[in-house]
C-alpha cells in the first residue's frame, strides 16, 4: 500500500494557494485564509474562542477524548504515510498528527490543571492572535476522510479533532461563507433547503423527468409526492434534483420495477446536513428536520440518496438526536438497491454499460464498514468490465472535496491540484472510462478533478448506470399508444 | 555507597513504583470514567462492539496492520516492545526480589534470552531514535520527551546487562547498579505523567474514538445558551 507519489511543484503550489480575498478584507478580519468568511467581530479573537471552546467543553463529551488524546499522543507520524493531502504536498505542516496538536496544545494549556498551572508560572503558550489563524488556515486543508484514523497506532483520531476545532471556530464567527449561506436558507430561509429550490421548481423538475422517463423506457416511473405511511421517505443531497437527474431516475425506476412505497416529502426534501462539517449545533437541528418530516408523513424509514455525508449525518446522528433506538431506521439507496437484486426483485442487463468502470468509495460510508461490498457486487453483476482501484474499502483514498471543501468553489484549484492529486493518480492507474462515485460530493469533486487534471473518464453516480441496465418486466410496459395519451392528459 | 544503594533500593523504589502504579490508577480512573460519563449522555447508545474490538486488538498484536506503512519502523517498534516487557518482568533476578518482598514468584526467563533481548532491546532504542533524528516528518513532529526516552528507558538495560555479565571490580558494580536503580525510578515516576501512560490506556483508544462521536443531545441548545447565543440566526 505504498502511497508515495510525486509531490507537487512550486508553481503548483502557488496556485492551489491562490487566495481570491480581496486584501481590505483579509486585513478587516484578520485571517489569511483562502475561502470567504462572512464578517465577524475580528476584535479579541483569543479570548472569544477560549470561551466558545469552554463552552462546547461543558455540554459535550469531547472533554473525554481530548483527555485521552493528550495522553496517548506518540508523536510517531505513521499518519504522515496516509495523508493524501500531506503526500501531495510534502508540506510538514499538513501532517494530521501536527495538525491535531494545534487544537491539543490550547486544550492542554488552557483547560488542563498541569497546563494552566505551567502556563502561570512560565508566563507562556496561551492562545495567540496567529495560532487561531494558523488552525483557520490548517482545518480546513483537511478533507476530514479519516483515512490517518486508521493508521494511528494510537488510535487518535485527527478527523475528529478538525472537526472539533472547525466547531469551536465557527462559533466565534471563522466558517466558508459556503457553508453558512447554504445553511441559512435551509434553516432559516424560505425553500428550506441548502440549493433554495421551491417546491413547485422541485414538483416541475420531476414531472419533467417522469416524461423523459415515460419516452426512454415506456414505463410509467413515478416520483411519488407526500404520501403518507409510505415506507420510505426519500432524501437526497437536494442538489441532485438539479445536477443528477440520471441518479434520481434510475432510483425511481428501481423503485418501479420493485412496486415499493417511497416518497419525497414537500415539507422538506434535503438530505444536506453541512453541519457534519462545521457546527454540531447546525448538525442537530438539521437532522431534526428530517425526524419532523419522515413524522409528518408517518413514515417508516428515512432513505438517504447517494450521498456520503448526508448518509454518515443521518445514519449516526438520527439516533443521536432523536430518540436513540427508537429514531426512525435510516438506510442508503445502495442498501436498499443491493438488498432487491439479492431477491430477484430487480434485473439488470449486463450487455448494456460495457465500458470499463470502477468503483469510488465515499468516506463517510466506506470507513466505518458501512457500504462496501454491496455496490461493487451489483457492478460485478452488470458491468463485465468492472476494475478495482486500490486501496479500497474502509482504506479507500478521498476524493479530495471531502469535509464539506467541495461546496467552497473558491478553494477548487486547493482540491484538484492537492486534495485530490492520489485520487487523479488512482484513477489513471485503473484506466476506467467510467467512475462510479455514489455521493454528491465526491461527483462533484471528481469531475472538477478529472477536468483540471486531464482524464479522460466519466463520473457518474451507482444508480445512472442501473438506469441504464434495468430491465423492465413486460407487465409494466405501457402500451404504444398510451405514452401520447400520458402526455396529453398532463 | 551501599548505604545510597540500599536507600534506592528500597524506600525510592517502594516511592517510585507507587507513584507508577497510583498515577497509572488515576488516569485509568479518569478515562474509564469519561467514557462511561460520556456513553451515559449519549443520544444514540449503540456501539459497533465488533469493529471496535476489531480494531482494538488490530493494534495491540499489530502483526498484519503494523507492515503496511514503515515496516522497518513497525518492526523495531515491535521487537522494543517485546524486551521492554518482557526482560524486567520475568527476569530471574527482579523475580528474586519481589519473592524476598512479598513473598510471590514466577517463572523466569532462561538468562541466555534474558541477555539476548536486553541487547536487542537496547538496540532497538536506538534504531528508534535513529529513526526518529533522520526521519523527516518524525523529526519535525517530535518533542523532546519523544528523544528522551529511548535513552532513558535504554539506560536501565545496559546497566543491569553490565551487572549481571560483566566482570567487573566492585566498585564499578555498585555504580553501575546505582544508574541502574536510580534510572529505573525516574522512568517510573515519569511513566503516567508523559506518553508512555499509553501503557495503560492503549487498550480504550478505539472505544474512545468511537464513543467521542457519540454525542449527546440538545448540545445546540446548551452551547447557544452559554453562548449566550440562543435564537440568534445562523
Amino acid at each position: 500500500m505504498d502511497m508515495r507519489t510525486d509531490k507537487i511543484n512550486a508553481e503548483e503550489r502557488e496556485r492551489a494557494f491562490v487566495s481570491l480575498r480581496k486584501p481590505e478584507v483579509v486585513e478587516k478580519q484578520k485571517l489569511h485564509v483562502r475561502y470567504h468568511v462572512e464578517d465577524y467581530d475580528a476584535e479579541d479573537r483569543p479570548r472569544a474562542f477560549l470561551k466558545a471552546f469552554a463552552a462546547i467543553l461543558k455540554h459535550s463529551s469531547y472533554r473525554m477524548a481530548l483527555d485521552h488524546f493528550i495522553r496517548m499522543s506518540a508523536k510517531c507520524s505513521r499518519c504522515a504515510t496516509t495523508c493524501q493531502v500531506y503526500q501531495a504536498t510534502g508540506d510538514l505542516k499538513d501532517i494530521p498528527c501536527f495538525r491535531s496538536e494545534l487544537l491539543l496544545s490550547v486544550y492542554r494549556r488552557h483547560f488542563t490543571m498541569g497546563g494552566l498551572l505551567r502556563g502561570r508560572a512560565l508566563g507562556t503558550g496561551h492562545l495567540t492572535d496567529d495560532k487561531i489563524q494558523e488552525m483557520a488556515e490548517s482545518f480546513w486543508n483537511c478533507t476530514a476522510c479519516r483515512r490517518c484514523s486508521m493508521e494511528c497506532p494510537s488510535g487518535i483520531d485527527h478527523g475528529l479533532i478538525a472537526h472539533l476545532g472547525r466547531y469551536i471556530l465557527s462559533e466565534i464567527g471563522i466558517a466558508p461563507r459556503a457553508l453558512v449561506v447554504s445553511t441559512r436558507e435551509q434553516l432559516e430561509g424560505k425553500s428550506g433547503n441548502t440549493s433554495a429550490i421551491p417546491v413547485p421548481a422541485l414538483i416541475d423538475t420531476l414531472e419533467f423527468l417522469e416524461e423523459d422517463m415515460l419516452e426512454e423506457k415506456n414505463v410509467a416511473i413515478k416520483f411519488p409526492m407526500d404520501v403518507e405511511g409510505a415506507n420510505y421517505v426519500f432524501f437526497p443531497a437536494v442538489s441532485d434534483f438539479l445536477m443528477e437527474a440520471e441518479t434520481l431516475m434510475g432510483i425511481a425506476a428501481v423503485f418501479a420495477a420493485t412496486g415499493d412505497s417511497w416518497t419525497t416529502g414537500t415539507g422538506y426534501f434535503d438530505g444536506i446536513n453541512y453541519g457534519l462539517f462545521y457546527s454540531d449545533r447546525i448538525l442537530e437541528r438539521v437532522v431534526k428536520k428530517i425526524d419532523a418530516e419522515t413524522r409528518r408523513l408517518k413514515g417508516k424509514q428515512v432513505l438517504i440518496g447517494e450521498c456520503g455525508h448526508a448518509s454518515r449525518s443521518a445514519k449516526y446522528f438520527l439516533p443521536t438526536y432523536c430518540g436513540g433506538k427508537d429514531a426512525f431506521p435510516v438506510i442508503n439507496i445502495m442498501e436498499y438497491t443491493y438488498e432487491v437484486w439479492k431477491e430477484g426483485r430487480l434485473v439488470l442487463d449486463p450487455t448494456i454499460v460495457t465500458q470499463k468502470v470502477a468503483y469510488h468509495d465515499p468516506c463517510n460510508i466506506a470507513r466505518q464498514r458501512w457500504i462496501i461490498d454491496q455496490p461493487r457486487e451489483l457492478l460485478r453483476a452488470f458491468c463485465p468490465n468492472y476494475v478495482e482501484m486500490t486501496p479500497m474499502g474502509e482504506n479507500n483514498i478521498c476524493c479530495g472535496g471531502g469535509g464539506g471543501t467541495v461546496s467552497i468553489d473558491e478553494i477548487r484549484p486547493y482540491r484538484t491540484t492537492i486534495g485530490g492529486k492520489l485520487k487523479a493518480d488512482q484513477i489513471r492507474k485503473s484506466g476506467c472510462e467510467i467512475l462510479v462515485a455514489p455521493c454528491a460530493n465526491c461527483k462533484k469533486q471528481l469531475r472538477e478533478l478529472v477536468e483540471d487534471q486531464k482524464i479522460d473518464c466519466e463520473v457518474v453516480g451507482l444508480h445512472d448506470l442501473i438506469y441504464k441496465a434495468i430491465v423492465f418486466d413486460d407487465s409494466l410496459k405501457v402500451k404504444e399508444e398510451q405514452p401520447q395519451e400520458v402526455a396529453e392528459e398532463e | 555507597m551501599e548505604a545510597l544503594l540500599d536507600f534506592a533500593r528500597g524506600p525510592l523504589f517502594r516511592l517510585s513504583f507507587a507513584v507508577m502504579a497510583l498515577g497509572l490508577l488515576r488516569i485509568l480512573i479518569f478515562d474509564l470514567y469519561g467514557a462511561i460519563e460520556a456513553y451515559r449522555r449519549a443520544g444514540d447508545k449503540t456501539m459497533p462492539w465488533n469493529l471496535v474490538m476489531r480494531r482494538s486488538a488490530q493494534w495491540l498484536l499489530p502483526i498484519n496492520r503494523a507492515f503496511k506503512n514503515r515496516p522497518a519502523y513497525s518492526l523495531i517498534s515491535i521487537l522494543f516492545h517485546i524486551g521492554l516487557l518482557l526482560v524486567p518482568i520475568f527476569l530471574f533476578a527482579h523475580i528474586q526480589l519481589w519473592h524476598k518482598v512479598i513473598g510471590i514468584s514466577w517463572l523466569s526467563l532462561p538468562k541466555v534470552v534474558a541477555d539476548y533481548l536486553t541487547i536487542l532491546t537496547i538496540i532497538c532504542a536506538v534504531a528508534l531514535l535513529i529513526g526518529r533524528v533522520f526521519n523527516h516528518s518524525s523529526s519535525f513532529l517530535s518533542r523532546k520527551q519523544d528523544y528522551l526516552w529511548p535513552l532513558l528507558l535504554s539506560m536501565p538495560f545496559a546497566t543491569g546487562y553490565i551487572c549481571a555479565n560483566v566482570g567487573v571490580s566492585p566498585s564499578v558494580y555498585q555504580l553501575s547498579m546505582m544508574a541502574h536503580v536510580l534510572s529505573g525510578e525516574i522512568a517510573f515516576i515519569l511513566i503516567p505523567f508523559t506518553k508512555i501512560a499509553h501503557c495503560v490506556l492503549m487498550p480504550f483508544s478505539q472505544l474512545i474514538s468511537t464513543l467521542a462521536w457519540k454525542f449527546p443531545p440538545g448540545t445546540d441548545e446548551d452551547v447557544a445558551t452559554t453562548m449566550n447565543k440562543k435564537g440568534a440566526p445562523v
